[in-house]
């Protein structure tokens, strides 16, 4: 039966080469937009829980991007008294206040890391709330202990590693998985840490020369409010405290999801249109491909097939083109998928967690269960109608070689 | 070796109808196994309808046909593909060799169908030695002649060592050489206990087999009272 079934595509081999070709584009569509969508999904829903806050409050300086600073972790480079901390925390409505320290890139003539590389101090609420995110669980750093980001350093990762940084010795408290955002190539340590780091610098000596002393500097704080509806008053009320700017994570958020909805949708309409393309075309194609070949499966019929084996020919020819054309497409689609996310994460614009061996694993068993099915469908109906011609009859009509 | 004749198939009053024209009417008509049956009749007498419903190709309209002494009307559509595939051996009109399968695989076909390739294919072989096409088994239908591919066409029919080997005009379209060769093999196949059933409208091929029946616009008329033939001269 497979002999017959192989034999049958083979004899139309450019029929079957068209049709491969067709699916193949189609199911590598459809698993590309799929395991885009998955990760700006992911990286959107950890980009929120990261930060857990409702709005970012940064120096009025600061030329920042709302969504980079917000859900790509982008950090920056801009500092304000760390007084501001205290006053926002006694703003009406404020149920939190947590503090982040950023230094400039760090780089190759400067430390031992060999890439440039954030370093962010963070305060001790939000390492534990990056537990979360933490292999090991831990939801507290000591004063000499970094986390570091899921693309940075990638020999090290055994929890105690030793790591130079600024001249200073660090250890390795566990790695941070992958969030798609700028966190990825960044050194995470306690605030206190990092300012004390920043200030020994004699590399970084001219940034606080001219920005006063990083123990009494922040660079940005994150704020959670007690009741999200009166959260506009409350970026009020912190934007008058001084030269400070509020950006609201409810409103970032939304536009964010709209911009990835929109872009999922146009990805997605081509996929299921490409797909639908597919289907039309499967169709027609064994439709037309059983019915000329009627006086084949007469032959068979005459020669001892039954009507449920003539289908299983027909239907395994159709199956095994649907399952070959989705082969195909899997890697093309892992391929086209690999280079999107690369833009996306050179240009850090979306945050983007990529979908683990697993969830990349079930997608390309999905595709290809959907196109075997798409396969199945499309050859059932013609199937049927030929197992019921008489042998007897459809042969009269004259020889099939 | 003569086997010990017995009816293997039988039509019983079998009539078969297209439309408002009948094309058979109330044939009934024996089949024993190590003997040959001829059916002569011109063109359109409904020769190859009375093979086809022989061959559970096609259903009679009224009257029954019985296999092994069993109703083939009652018998599943798996058990009527069984007795398709191992019970007859059709050896059609046209060759019907599938143009993308080898001369091997062609006669293979039966045995492909029924999952026992790999078991039948030294008989195979030896069948296509046998029609002196053994050096033609790797070969594709259109690199054959007509002759050859009728010979093809009788292999495959042979394949699964059928009870009754159902020949349509089996001699038709062949040079007077080839087909003496295709009547010899043929006629010789009653001795291994196959029942042999020709149609035909060769008047050498019918003289030779024997046991005639004449088809003449749908009736079959026994042999004691035929007439004379309705044969063409080759």
């Amino acid at each position: 039966m497979i002999r017959l079934i192989i034999n049958g595509l083979l004899r139309r081999r450019w029929q079957s080469l068209a049709a491969t070709i067709g699916v193949a584009i189609g199911a590598g569509l459809l698993f590309a937009v799929f395991l885009l969508y998955e990760g700006l999904d992911k990286g959107l829903e950890r980009g929120r829980q990261r930060l857990g806050a409702d709005l970012l409050v940064v120096p009025s300086n600061a030329t920042v991007d709302p969504d980079k600073a917000l859900f790509a972790g982008s950090p920056l480079s801009v500092y304000m008294d760390k007084k501001y901390s205290a006053l926002a925390a006694k703003v009406p409505g404020v149920k939190r206040v947590d503090g982040q320290f950023f230094t400039q890139s760090l780089r190759l003539d400067c430390c031992s890391v060999g890439s440039e590389t954030r370093l962010i101090g963070i305060e001790k609420a939000v390492i534990g709330r990056l537990a979360g995110m933490s292999p090991n669980g831990r939801d507290h750093l000591d004063a000499d202990e970094v986390i570091i980001g899921s693309e940075i350093m990638g020999g090290i990762s055994r929890p105690g590693s030793l790591i130079e940084l600024l001249g200073s010795i660090f250890r390795l408290a566990y790695r941070l998985e992958p969030t798609g955002t700028s966190l990825d190539h960044s050194i995470l340590m306690p605030i206190d840490s990092a300012q004390a780091l920043a200030a020994d610098s004699e590399a970084l000596k001219p940034v606080w020369q001219e920005a006063g002393d990083p123990r009494g500097l922040i660079s940005a704080l994150l704020i959670e409010v007690d009741d999200p509806r009166q959260v506009r008053e409350i970026a009020q009320a912190l934007e008058d405290m001084g030269p400070v700017k509020v950006i609201r994570a409810a409103d970032t958020f939304q536009r964010l999801k709209r911009l990835m909805d929109s872009f999922v949708l146009i990805l997605a309409s081509a996929g299921i249109f490409t797909a639908l393309g597919g289907i039309a075309y499967l169709l027609g194609h064994f439709s037309s491909a059983a019915w000329d070949r009627k006086g084949e499966w007469a032959l068979y019929r005459a020669l001892g097939a039954t009507k449920l084996g003539l289908a299983e020919l027909i239907i395994g020819e159709a199956v095994t083109l649907a399952l070959a054309g989705a082969a195909v497409g899997l890697p093309l689609g892992c391929g086209l998928y690999r280079l999107a996310q690369a833009h996306l994460t050179a240009q850090n614009a979306l945050p983007f967690v990529p979908p683990g061996l697993a969830l990349l694993v079930a997608a390309a068993v999905a595709i290809l269960g959907i196109y075997s099915s798409i396969g199945f469908l499309s050859a059932a109906a013609p199937a049927l109608r030929v197992s019921q011609l008489e042998p007897a009859l459809t042969m009269a009509q004259g020889d099939i070689d | 070796m003569k086997t010990e004749s017995s009816i293997v198939l039988e039509a019983e009053n079998v009539s078969r109808s297209f439309g408002a024209e009948t094309i058979l009417a109330n044939v009934s008509l024996q089949i024993r196994s190590g003997e040959v049956t001829t059916v002569v009749g011109p063109s359109g007498s409904g020769k190859t309808t009375l093979l086809t419903l022989l061959a559970l190709l096609l259903q009679p309209s009224s009257g029954r046909v019985l296999v092994g002494g069993r109703d083939a009307a009652k018998l599943s559509d798996t058990e009527r593909s069984r007795l398709r595939n191992t019970f007859y051996g059709f050896v059609f009109q046209t060759a019907q060799l599938v143009g993308s399968l080898s001369v091997l695989d062609n006669v293979l076909l039966p045995a492909l169908l029924a999952g026992k390739a790999r078991e039948k294919r030294p008989a195979a072989r030896e069948l296509l030695d046998r029609l002196g096409l053994g050096e033609r088994a790797g070969f594709l239908p259109h690199q054959l002649s007509v002759g050859q591919k009728r010979r093809a066409a009788l292999a495959r029919a042979l394949l699964l060592r059928p009870a009754v080997i159902l020949a349509d005009e089996p001699t038709n379209d062949l040079d007077v050489h080839r087909a003496e060769q295709v009547a010899d093999f043929l006629l010789a196949l009653p001795d291994e206990g196959y029942a042999l059933v020709l149609v035909t409208h060769d008047f050498h091929l019918a003289k030779r087999a024997g046991n005639r029946w004449n088809l003449h616009e749908g009736k079959l008329t026994p042999p004691a009272q035929l007439p004379s033939p309705v044969l063409v001269e080759r």
